[in-house]
């Protein structure tokens, strides 16, 4: 008798022995199976999932300072977007640059810039003259690969609003419509609840992450070439109806921005937030006060980078485009300036200045050598990092990717996808002061997260192989779809 | 596949972990291996970091990030196993050999 249960009991003992043995096999088993999944999920595609604004997930309250972290430093100057903005700079290069004529050919702001900028002369002509034809020679040669990659980035790009081509005077504000409503604005009860209501909307609309600031004059363009109601000779007066600015916007689709430069696009994201941008300015117009939308590619009357700042978004970063704690870099904003009265956001510091002082990656992976490894220096009257956009420019016409080139974007080790590895490094350097998981981080993202040598994104007749940073999504590898 | 960043998946896991404690307590016992707090809590933080490695590789692979997942499975693979024996002779430490 005694015997027998002595041997039940050995028996239970000896099969809990095992269960646990086995238990720990199955449950790192099925860690290791609930990481893969976590990798996949296309729920850490964010931004890309829904619309219901539960993005919009990081505590900016812990995070907000009373002053924005790209500091005034010095007298402040607005931007002269004719020729500091290098898409319209280099729209009129284009058109008036001819070898015969020089500089003398030109307009006289143009003249003016590019005697005090003649580096950025060379690049310009170095564009027209070497990368271009060069461009069109590998066009011909290698564009089929980009079909697929091509077609969807035009199908993301064919729905827009129309342009704006009156002055803010006139096309801000509402018009009656033809059921003939009130063009009264309405009275709101308090700026807090209209502001949590326009994000509300914003976010319903379909924006990733919202955020509104009091406009500041000095990101208003001082002279712009692109009209929307303005004269090009023209300095253009800061509407006394810009009184705030809303921000909104989307990320790029992720796997793509991923096999950058030649596979992802930025209309897809641009696209998306245009038109989220023209419904939110609509619905505001219906309640009877003034909205203007400011969307990309180019449709803009100011900068956007500072306002995002402003409006706690995010932080300049290297090569100054603004990281989110949520998406990174990979945001691509749109901005609304009205005169309805709103509750601004405080800016925020999540360690981003810190992070770049030392980090380099977007340096180190930049193509162009567009992107400054040096300190922030002093731009129109504030400090932040100066990136020279006619390289950057020149890099992108020469990949055969749609629209741009998006490296930097790509490389950075904020924008990452939202599962668990990543979000705990943003809490990690969110929140330590000593800066050592940011040097531990950026170390292990060297190592962890390499992609190709620079000079291989570059097409082939400029001495590169049409690299992309990673493989390319299986919807957009046109071999294994097209004959 | 979506069980496994389902709830349900972190429910098995705790149950499976109890699993894995009550085995180890009653190998102990058999043992004669003493098992006071401190090493219980040894244990635990041992098994965060190996489970942290076995999901890092596992989620480095599923974001298509093979150079992650084998650099990161090398680092904290073997900062796992070294400190995993390490652990083990600390366990040992106090054992009744009679
Ligand atoms: S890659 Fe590094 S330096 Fe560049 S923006 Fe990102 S954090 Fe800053
Ligand atoms: S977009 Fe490309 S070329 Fe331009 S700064 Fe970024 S990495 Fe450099």
């Amino acid at each position: 008798m005694t015997n027998k249960t002595e041997k039940k009991g050995f028996s239970r003992r000896q099969f809990l022995k095992a269960s646990g043995a086995a238990s720990a096999v199955a449950g790192g088993a099925g860690l290791g199976l609930f990481g893969y999944e976590a990798g996949k999920d296309p729920r850490t595609y964010r931004g890309w999932e829904n619309w219901e604004g539960v993005n919009q997930v990081f505590n900016r309250k812990k995070y907000a300072v009373d002053q924005p972290t790209c500091q005034k430093v010095g007298p402040t100057r607005r931007v002269d977007a004719r020729t500091e903005v290098i898409f319209y700079r280099r729209g009129s290069f284009m058109r008036q640059w001819r070898e015969e004529t020089g500089l003398e050919g030109m307009e006289p702001h143009i003249q003016e810039y590019y005697r005090k900028n003649p580096e950025d002369l060379e690049l310009d002509i170095y564009s027209q003259e070497v990368i271009f034809p060069k461009l069109m020679e590998d066009r011909k040669k290698y564009q089929d690969q980009f079909r697929l990659s091509d077609a969807w980035s035009n199908a993301m790009g064919a729905v827009s609003p129309p342009r704006i081509t009156e002055p803010p005077e006139v096309s801000d504000f509402p018009r009656r419509s033809r059921r003939g409503g009130s063009t009264e604005p309405v009275k709101f009860k308090d700026p807090k609840k209209t502001s949590k209501l326009i994000k509300k909307i914003a976010h319903e609309l379909g924006s990733t992450l919202v955020g509104i600031a009091k406009l500041n004059p000095d990101w208003v363009y001082k002279y712009t070439s692109i009209g929307r109601g303005f004269q090009s000779d023209e300095p253009i007066e800061v509407p006394k109806h810009w009184q705030n600015a809303i921000v909104v916007g989307t990320p790029m689709s992720w796997d793509p921005m991923y096999a950058n430069p030649n596979y992802g696009t930025s209309n897809d994201a641009y696209s998306r937030s245009r038109i989220i941008a023209f419904r939110v300015a609509s619905f505001i117009k219906q309640l009877g006060y003034a909205a203007r939308p400011h969307t990309p590619g180019t449709d803009y009357d100011l900068m956007v980078p500072p306002i995002l700042v402003d409006a706690g978004i995010g932080e300049q970063s290297r090569p100054s485009i603004v990281v989110t704690p949520e998406l990174g870099l990979n945001f691509r904003p749109a901005i609304i300036t009205t005169n309805l009265p709103l509750h601004p956001d405080k800016p925020i510091s999540f360690g981003v200045q810190d992070f770049c002082d030392h980090c380099k990656i977007c340096a180190e992976n930049c193509p162009s050598d567009a992107i400054s490894y040096g300190d922030r220096v002093e731009v129109r009257g504030y400090l932040r990092w100066q990136v020279n956009t006619a390289k950057c420019l020149n890099f992108w016409n020469s990949t055969l990717g749609s629209m741009g080139c998006r490296l930097c974007v790509a490389v950075c080790p904020y924008t990452r996808k939202s599962n668990w590895i990543h979000k705990a490094a943003l809490k990690v350097t969110a929140d330590d002061p000593t800066g050592i998981s940011e040097k531990a981080l950026t170390m292990m993202q060297k190592r962890f997260y390499p992609g190709p040598e620079p000079q291989k994104y570059y097409i082939p007749s400029l001495g590169g192989e049409n690299a992309s940073y990673r493989e390319p999504p299986w919807w957009l590898r046109t071999e294994d779809f097209i004959e | 596949m979506q069980f496994f960043i389902s709830g349900w998946f972190w429910f098995l896991e705790g149950i499976l972990t109890c699993l894995m404690v009550v085995g180890l307590k009653f190998y102990m016992e058999d043992k004669g291996i003493p098992m006071p707090f401190w090493k219980w809590i040894l244990f635990g933080l041992w098994i965060l970091l190996a489970g942290f490695t076995i999901a890092f590789v596992g989620t480095s692979l599923g974001e298509g990030e093979p150079t992650a997942a084998k650099l990161g499975g090398i680092l904290f693979g073997l900062t796992s196993t070294i400190s995993g024996i390490a652990l083990w002779r600390i366990l040992l430490t106090g054992r009744n050999k009679t």
